[in-house]
């Protein structure tokens, strides 16, 4: 597998969810050619998208699996063992099996699959479907510095990807997995305030709605530190520090931490219950 | 050049402190009058080797830059008795915090068509030469007189001009800054006890902690918030710590701190700027004690409610 050119890959999904066909369309925006993908799933709902964009479909996971270099399993965890079972016959060691699969730890897909196989735990998050994802993966024990620079290759259009140790991979899914959420609880309590202070809420929420991919946008290309970008919005006793105080006196960094750290232990725990579960 | 110091408590001796570790002015140059001869820092003063006095009216003959080192309600009294021995030479720095230009230069225009007024916002870290200072410049003082307040201040620690407006939030800030740090300090060095170091050495580190990170703030470029993150190691100590201070409300309590300060300092002026000033506002021993100064008299007005005198 040459590590470079990721346009003469073959890749196959099991599973046709959003995820997988954000992944999708974050591969095919980096000039990999739509007949080099294929799909696999149960039922023909989901295949059609794929099919509008010129992805391979079928009902096989098997077919899926055959010929794909790089293979992404993106099942619903519970449904993880149920698939890799199913294909694990067709599996080769020159192939990458990549699962988005939640809580569903390197460990457990190493014993689901042959022994020699090259897994790799990806956490991607919702924003993948328009490109725009927080993705952090982990190797397995049979993977090689190649597939991370492969799968970074690959994986670059839909969003930004890092690599980490697997332990990161919980907190990666309680700030970055959930986060997605907890911004858009922000955003929603954004809208409602100016609602509250006389503005339609039409105009409100997509008012909001920019205000975060600006500032978002504003933070990712400027390379500044937040605090320092938050300093620069507060003129000398203007709006900004007035409202900022109301913030800080209602304690939403301590409780933004708290979230972030709830999320984690609840990943953490789901992974070590389905650990369990699977060797019981 | 003479400096003299109408109060000789606190800020007056902070301030010769400073001064005389500086080297930019000699003590025996310097003159402070109190009514009150009891206090520590009057005996303080002395042993500096400062002219001590108990005439506020020798004071001001004596020197040609006088700081106002009284407290705020005390300004209106002190101006009345000084007032007709101003001279042109003489530049009056106020440092009473609240007490604007314009109430002290519409006292002393009774006495003198352009007297010399400057206000000034210290700190006591003037006493180590770290203080924090800013002025504002009155109607009748020169660039010169800025300059020369400028030159004194920042022998000991930071000085800068300012717009008056900005005083009452330096006051907050800067003013009353170090009380928040020696609270803050006085807590670390319980939270060390508390884990089991001896006070003295919890008390040394907690200092120096602070004095460092305040230090490497004020040498570096970047964002307090970075300086912070570079402390934090991913799931270290200190971030486990600044979870809970954030729980706290740490933040919007000093924030609150520094809002509480400023308004209070705004209300003071509001009080100082009233035209009739109670007799009871001061000491009535203290009261006496200035009238038995040479050359004070009762016709001064000094104990008659100004506005009412000039009807």
């Amino acid at each position: 597998m040459d590590s470079g050119d990721v346009t003469q890959l073959k890749i196959g999904f099991i599973g046709a969810g959003n995820m997988a066909f954000g992944i999708a369309k974050g591969i095919l925006s980096w000039k990999v050619p739509a007949g080099n993908l294929k799909v696999s799933a149960p039922s023909d709902t989901n295949l059609q998208r794929f099919q509008e964009v010129g992805v391979a479909v079928t009902h096989s996971n098997v077919e899926a699996v055959c010929g794909s270099d790089v293979v992404f399993v993106a099942v619903k965890p519970h449904l993880v063992p149920v698939v890799l079972s199913e294909v694990f016959g067709s599996v080769t060691k020159d192939q990458m099996i990549v699962s988005v699969a939640a809580g569903v730890t390197l460990a457990t897909l190493e014993e689901l699959l042959p022994e020699a196989s090259v897994a790799v735990r990806l956490m991607p998050n919702l924003p993948c479907v328009v490109q725009e994802g927080a993705l952090l993966f982990s190797l397995g024990s049979k993977a090689k510095r190649e597939h991370s620079v492969l799968l970074r290759s690959l994986l670059q259009g839909c969003g930004l990807v890092e690599e980490g140790p697997e332990a990161w991979i919980d907190v990666h899914t309680g700030s970055s997995g959930s986060g997605v959420a907890f911004v858009y609880l922000f955003a929603e309590a954004l809208a409602e305030g100016s609602v509250k202070m006389g503005m339609p809420s039409a105009l409100a929420h997509s008012l909001a709605a920019q205000t975060v991919l600006g500032a978002g946008r504003l933070l990712r290309d400027s390379g500044k530190h937040p605090a320092q970008l938050r300093s620069e919005v507060c003129t000398p006793g203007g709006t900004t520090i007035y409202g900022l105080h109301t913030l800080e006196r209602g304690g939403v960094r301590a409780a933004t931490i708290s979230a972030v750290e709830s999320a984690t232990d609840r990943a953490r725990e789901l992974g070590l219950k389905s650990a369990t579960a699977k060797r019981n | 050049m003479s400096v003299g110091f109408i109060g000789a408590g606190q800020l007056a001796h902070a301030l010769v402190k400073g001064f005389t570790a500086a080297g930019v002015i000699a003590t025996h140059r310097i003159t402070a009058s109190s009514p009150d001869t009891d206090l520590p820092t009057v005996s303080g003063l002395r042993k500096m080797g400062v002219n001590l006095t108990t005439s506020n009216k020798e004071a001001v003959n004596k020197s040609d830059v006088l700081f106002l080192a009284v407290k705020p309600h005390i300004i209106p009294f002190v101006l009345d008795e000084i007032g007709p021995d101003i001279e042109d030479r003489h530049l009056i720095v106020s440092c009473a915090a609240g007490v604007t230009i314009s109430s002290i230069e519409k006292k002393l225009l009774q006495y003198r068509t352009a007297p010399k007024v400057m206000r000034c916002m210290t700190n006591t870290p003037v006493v180590v030469r770290e203080g924090a200072t800013v002025y504002a410049t009155g109607t009748h003082a020169e660039v010169e007189d800025g300059k020369l307040l400028e030159q004194l201040m920042a022998s000991v620690g930071y000085c800068t001009e300012v717009e008056e407006d900005l005083i009452d939030a330096v006051t907050g800030l800067s003013g009353s800054g170090p009380a928040y740090a020696f609270t803050a300090l006085d807590a670390l060095a319980d939270g060390g006890v508390k884990m089991g170091l001896p006070r003295r050495l919890a008390v040394r580190l907690g200092a120096q902690a602070l004095l460092g990170a305040a230090k490497m703030l004020l040498d570096s470029e970047q964002h307090p918030g970075q300086l912070k993150d570079n402390v934090c190691s991913p799931g270290g100590a200190t971030i486990h710590a600044l979870h809970v201070m954030e729980s706290g409300g740490f933040r919007s309590l000093l924030i609150n701190a520094v809002e509480a300060s400023c308004i209070r300092t705004r209300e003071l002026q509001s009080l100082a700027d009233q035209e009739r000033i109670s007799p009871a506002a001061i000491k009535k021993t203290t009261l006496d004690k200035v009238l038995q100064q040479p050359g004070v008299t009762s016709s001064d007005n000094i104990y008659i409610i100004p506005a009412l005198s000039q009807k």
